[in-house]
């Protein structure tokens, strides 16, 4: 499928909203308002910030693509950078983003370990997470953007497993408004914050399938305001519920938040909350390992699902990895911090476009 | 092609789903499970505390509907290794719904701890009661109550929200660790005692950091939830001199708004309680004649919301001088100061804070006999 119609234009309006907004949700938000805690009570409004952010660096890697409407980012590398310095930025990415998605799954499925199934190994549940896996992106960026617009509507109702902590927060906690002084806490709250809702930035990998490019941006924005009021729910809800040490020490805060209350025939909704969580965690790693696979796909310029079967293995392994918690954890961690060059990727090749494009005038 | 590689993921997962249900010395079968009710602590010196589990019993055969252990130990969680030992079944947390410490532990020990390590642990939900025990926790869970199923729902149902023990501040797992880190708070748990055969909610524990330091009686302790904004309180039975000799009355189905005012100032703290109370006046005894008329009543509201006046700044005024904030009063000083908030601010504050009370009360019904 993804190779007979790799030149076609399949995704609509909807497909890019849900597309970008279910990539940036997913195992980050869980842990928000821990990572935001150096700012205390003033951490709530951070995510608007983030989104003002995100909008603004969204507008380079969409002018980056308008500019070569049928390339993705590998193929835009290779032909800015040429084909050996573009190939081996290639490989960085793909190494990028596999243990990104490694570390995902990994922190997704040690929660599940230590919250719903306390007494298996964590084996299991990864091949079985990973086959469904490679089973919807075998499908191409159509069926894992229409997957997303389904978990959209199948999640969104965790919103009303909120409001018990709601009713018990104090919403004078909002007060004072931007209560920080030291810029480093500020700076410690963005770093490790941010992560938490990249994503976004895959519209540079499936930009050549939208039918309506020219509104790209402002569908793609949609998208990111969507989760980031999302994400504003959580931190603000947290800040209401939570006291200042908890905000610190409670490693995810959601799941805190869903234990607030309880239904007459339900009492432990964060177990539910958790489970469910799993589609987030899909329509999040999806994306990446098709971007992934088109990547290899790209270097070898050669398509074909075996590549997609191959990354499915080694993120296996990595998940897997017999090594101490801690030394997964800085691995997967400086991942993250490698997602960052991606934002910032498209402005060097603007720049790099720009020259040539003088190079090509003067001539 | 495709369908046959779906073919494979689908024999796949069944298989794994089957070979994961197969391990047979890992995964205990629910009727060998002990689901521990009610866990009490009770205070044995600076190190070892006694610990005390109740697990309902369901097998008929068994003379007692309840299950307790006791161990002497360090940890928690090696006082729960320990009580496996001794117990039948696997101990586990996933249906503990009251914790009880005496009141020797809240004095001496290191409750926070303890409250803190079940926090962490995952299974233990969020909305577990706590309380404190005169006595001895242990003593409590062991006694026979003859007329009482099963100690477990007992307690439980004791110390949830009631609207005639509406001073109960329903202190759970995560209220306790919110107002316990929270430098504007200090805790309050209620406080039980076995009475007989029975357990009487005896007032609320008020701690001041991580110990306790006094036990308040329930007409104070329903200032302090008036204050938090409760809106259903518990009757109000009021004994007052307003210049009609002694009075007694009783104001049910009591109905509460409160508005809370600070100054802003860190140097001059001044807050302003206004409190709006609702209810019905159900029986009068005193010197007053013809009570029940639209014209004494209004008189009779006067003297009652003066009466309330003097209670609450009474009792608002010996909690600063306690140095106690239980209703998070300072939080109205936070609200408006930049910069790191901490108890020792909050003890500043109280030391200086003026408190202005007004109460107005409306009695809305007097019954149907004129």
């Amino acid at each position: 499928m993804s190779t007979g119609q790799s030149k076609r234009k399949i995704l609509n309006a909807y497909h890019v909203i849900f597309l970008t907004q279910s990539t940036m949700i997913g195992v980050g938000v869980l842990s928000l308002p821990q990572q935001l805690s150096s700012l205390g009570y003033s951490q709530a409004f951070m995510p608007l910030l983030f989104g003002v952010i995100a909008s603004i660096t969204l507008y380079p890697m969409i002018w980056i693509n308008s500019k070569y409407p049928n390339e993705n980012l590998f193929r835009i590398n290779e032909i800015l950078l040429g084909k050996w310095i573009g190939k081996f930025v290639n490989l960085l990415f793909i190494i990028q983003f596999i243990f990104f998605i490694a570390g995902v799954i990994n922190s997704y499925m040690h929660l599940i370990q230590s919250t719903a199934l306390q007494e298996k190994t964590i084996t299991g549940p990864v091949l079985c997470f990973l086959l469904l896996l490679v089973y919807i992106v075998t499908g191409g960026i159509k069926l894992i953007a229409r997957f997303s617009m389904l978990i959209f509507f199948i999640t969104f109702g965790m919103v009303y497993f909120t409001h018990w902590a709601f009713e018990k927060g104090d919403i004078t906690h909002f007060l004072p408004l931007f209560n920080f002084y030291s810029a480093n806490d500020f700076y410690d709250a963005l770093k490790k914050g941010y992560l938490s809702i990249l994503g976004y930035e895959l519209i540079m990998f499936y930009f050549p399938y939208i039918v309506d490019q020219k509104k790209a941006y402002r569908h793609s924005l949609i998208g990111i305001w969507i989760s980031i009021l999302l994400c504003f729910i959580t931190t603000a809800i947290s800040v209401m519920y939570f006291s200042e040490w908890q905000l610190r020490n409670v490693e995810f805060s959601i799941l805190n938040l869903f234990k607030a209350g309880e239904f007459s025939f339900l009492e432990r909704i964060d177990i539910f909350g958790i489970t469910l969580w799993v589609f987030l965690i899909f329509s999040t790693v999806a994306t990446y390992l098709w971007c992934a696979k088109k990547g290899v796909d790209s270097l070898i310029s050669k398509s074909s699902n075996v590549h997609l079967y191959i990354l499915a293995a080694i993120i296996f392994f990595v998940v897997k990895l017999p090594s101490s918690r801690a030394f997964q954890e800085t691995l997967f961690t400086s991942a993250n911090y490698v997602a960052y060059m991606l934002i910032f990727w498209p402005i060097i090749l603007i720049l790099v476009h720009l020259l040539r494009k003088k190079k090509q005038v003067q001539l | 092609m495709s369908r046959k590689v779906l073919c494979l993921m689908l024999f796949l997962q069944l298989f794994l789903l089957v070979a994961c249900s197969s391990h047979k010395e890992k995964n205990v079968p629910l009727e060998d499970v002990g689901m521990v009710g009610i866990i009490a602590f009770d205070y044995i010196d600076k190190d070892n505390m006694k610990l005390t589990v109740a697990i309902p019993q369901y097998s008929p055969d068994a003379q007692r509907s309840t299950q307790t252990f006791s161990v002497v130990t360090e940890l928690v969680s090696n006082g729960v290794v320990e009580i496996e030992k001794l117990s039948d079944k696997k101990i586990v947390f996933n249906q503990l719904r009251v914790v009880l410490f005496n009141e020797e532990f809240t004095r001496e020990g290191n409750i926070r701890k303890v409250i803190e390590h079940l926090y962490r642990r995952a299974e233990v939900g969020n909305n577990v009661l706590i309380a404190v025990v005169k006595e001895k926790g242990e003593d409590m869970l062991k006694y026979n109550y003859p007329d009482k199923p099963n100690i477990n729902f007992y307690l439980n149902d004791l110390l949830q929200p009631s609207i005639n023990t509406a001073f109960n501040p329903n202190t759970t797992i995560r209220d306790f660790m919110y107002t316990i880190t929270n430098p504007v708070y200090d805790p309050v748990i209620p406080f039980i005692d076995k009475n007989s055969d029975k357990i009487e909610m005896k007032g609320v524990a008020l701690f001041k950091g991580d110990q306790m330091l006094e036990l308040i009686d329930p007409k104070e302790a329903l200032v302090i939830q008036a204050i938090q904004g409760r809106k259903n309180l518990a009757p109000l039975s009021m004994r007052m001199e307003q210049g009609h000799g002694v009075e007694k009355l009783l104001i049910d189905l009591v109905q509460n708004d409160v508005q809370i005012k600070s100054n802003k100032s860190m140097t001059s703290p001044k807050l302003t309680l206004s409190f709006e109370i609702k209810g019905t006046l159900v029986e009068y005894k005193g010197e007053r004649s013809h009570v029940f008329t639209t014209g004494k009543l209004a008189d009779l509201e006067k003297d009652v919301s003066k009466e309330l006046e003097q209670d609450i700044k009474k009792f608002l005024y010996k909690l600063n001088e306690l140095q106690v904030d239980p209703s998070g009063l300072s939080e109205y000083f936070r609200m408006y100061y930049r910069g790191k908030w901490s108890r020792e601010k909050k003890r500043e504050i109280l030391d200086k804070l003026e408190i202005d009370v007004h109460v107005k009360t409306s009695i809305i019904s007097t019954g149907t006999l004129k």
